[in-house]
């Protein structure tokens, strides 16, 4: 008798370690810290996932023809310099190195704004989709940092006045959407530094220049 | 002779113990370190309970496979691309000097992997418990928290930085959605290392500066957020894996190319 009680307790404490092992195993696996997020912030992980993806799938597309013309000016012997040209030409825009034109939105910025304020509007346009972008005509390139507290800000080192634009290309009701939706950056900064106005105005064709920065790096090598 | 009697009462002991009583122990034993671990893992996150979240996690986890296989085949194909231009330029000089100048936009843009000098920050969540009155949010990293390291990084010089291994370029945008913190759409695990290649004096260079001594009061000393640092001999940046293609913008018409074919 005393030994089954024995046996059953073993067993039960098995069961239990069984079951944690598993539980541990999983939430390791996932390692995601998806456990942590409302319905409402998967929904919107799950949107973010979707937009990478679709854009990774058309980045796929656009390389497979690249490769295939490529593939066959070499069979034939050739090599068109046209394809070479339009893929620095796009290269070139996209890195800030070309001056660009498209639609988008001019956010006109007056009063005292902090440099982390205009990061943070900065990186709202990015997430919207922004494909370039300029602080007081001067371009945003990797690299770019725009520093200084209320009313003293630098972009580049090149000090803004007190109204300045930030222009946007991109997809013009989305960048204003996103801008202005409620919870946006417009009403945070409106609750959080009333002194400072951001006044959103889309628009239908922007040029944005090319920047002044040198671009390639000298302390880093390719590793092909 | 103690040695002797030592041995006799320890064998003794030994015999005593039931063995069912060692298994249970043995299990007991790994069961609180399971509890324990079991708890380590969902501190500080907040958990729903909700029966619509499981779905959804299930899909955010095999989109970011997907995301992670597509990315892959991205750079794949940029390999591909860059091995058959080296291979066709032949000794047309026109096409030389283009393919020279498409490498250093490339390197530009991000698309090309690099080693260097630099150094490697590492931002980790607090480990001190959260006042009653205080928000849990406040001692766990940001997405504001990296935006400004990468802010730091640039202003001290560096050349090229990526957070977990995703490229920061002029498109990517680090935002926080719930508990996470997104970089080009990837989400990123704790701890968050941001790599940074640039001159061999690029962490003295942060440390002095008065932004980052900004971040340390503002979040290591008030929240207890963990900065580290490593400085290793050569430091690794990989490609930027989203997409390049602009949908709305264009080169300006003092920029686009005269069409032309070579052979």
């Amino acid at each position: 008798m005393r030994r089954m009680r024995n046996q059953l307790t073993i067993a039960a404490v098995s069961f239990v370690l069984g079951l944690l092992v598993v539980t541990q195993l999983r939430a390791q696996a996932s390692g995601s810290g998806l456990g942590g997020m409302s319905s409402q912030d998967l929904t919107v992980f799950v949107a973010n996932l979707n937009a990478g993806i679709d854009q990774r799938r058309q980045e796929i597309a656009a390389l497979e023809r690249d490769l295939a013309t490529l593939a066959a000016n070499q069979d034939r012997g050739v090599v068109s310099l046209g394809q070479v040209r339009d893929e620095l030409s796009s290269i070139r825009a996209y890195a800030g190195l070309a001056a660009v034109v498209g639609p988008g939105v001019t956010v006109s910025v007056a009063g005292p704004i902090d440099g982390p304020t205009l990061e943070d509007l900065i990186n709202e346009l990015r997430g919207a989709g922004a494909e370039a972008i300029a602080i007081g005509g001067i371009r945003i390139v990797a690299g770019s940092a725009v520093t200084g507290g209320p009313g003293d800000v630098e972009v580049e080192d090149s000090p803004l006045d007190d109204t300045f634009e930030v222009s946007a290309i991109g997809g013009a009701e989305t960048l204003t959407g996103s801008l202005t939706r409620s919870g946006g950056i417009v009403a945070q900064v409106a609750a959080t530094s009333p002194d400072v106005s951001l006044t959103v105005t889309p628009v239908e064709r922007l040029e944005l220049p090319a920047t002044k920065r040198n671009l390639v790096p000298e302390h880093g090598s390719p590793r092909l | 002779m103690a040695g002797t009697g030592l041995r006799a009462w320890a064998g003794h002991r030994i015999r005593s113990i039931p063995s069912w009583q060692i298994t249970l122990g043995l299990a007991l034993l790994g069961l609180g370190f399971l509890i324990a671990a079991q708890l380590a893992t969902e501190r500080p996150r907040i958990r729903y309970t909700t029966q619509e979240r499981a779905p959804l996690i299930e899909t955010a986890i095999d989109l970011q496979e997907s995301q992670a296989t597509l990315s892959a085949q991205v750079l794949q194909l940029r390999d591909q691309i860059l091995a058959l231009e080296q291979q066709g330029q032949g000794t047309n000089a026109a096409i030389r000097e283009l393919n020279d100048e498409l490498e250093d936009a490339r390197l530009a843009a991000g698309l090309i992997p690099l080693r260097g000098t630099g150094v490697v920050f590492q931002l980790e969540d607090s480990v001190e418990p959260a006042g009653a009155v205080e928000n849990e949010r406040d001692y766990l990293v940001t997405a504001r928290d990296l935006r400004t390291m990468v802010e730091e990084l640039w202003l001290a010089g560096a050349e090229a930085i990526a957070i977990n291994g995703e490229r920061v370029v002029p498109t990517t945008s680090i935002i926080d959605i719930g508990g996470l913190i997104l970089a080009n759409s990837a989400y990123l695990s704790p701890p968050y290392q941001i790599s940074a290649i640039g001159s061999e004096d690029l962490y003295e260079q942060v440390v002095s500066s008065p932004g980052f001594a900004d971040l340390v009061r503002a979040r290591q000393d008030a929240y207890g957020i963990r900065i580290g640092y490593l400085e290793p001999e050569q430091v690794d940046i990989p490609a930027f894996a989203g997409t390049v293609t602009l949908r709305n913008a264009r080169p300006a018409p003092s920029e686009a190319p005269a069409a032309g074919d070579g052979g």
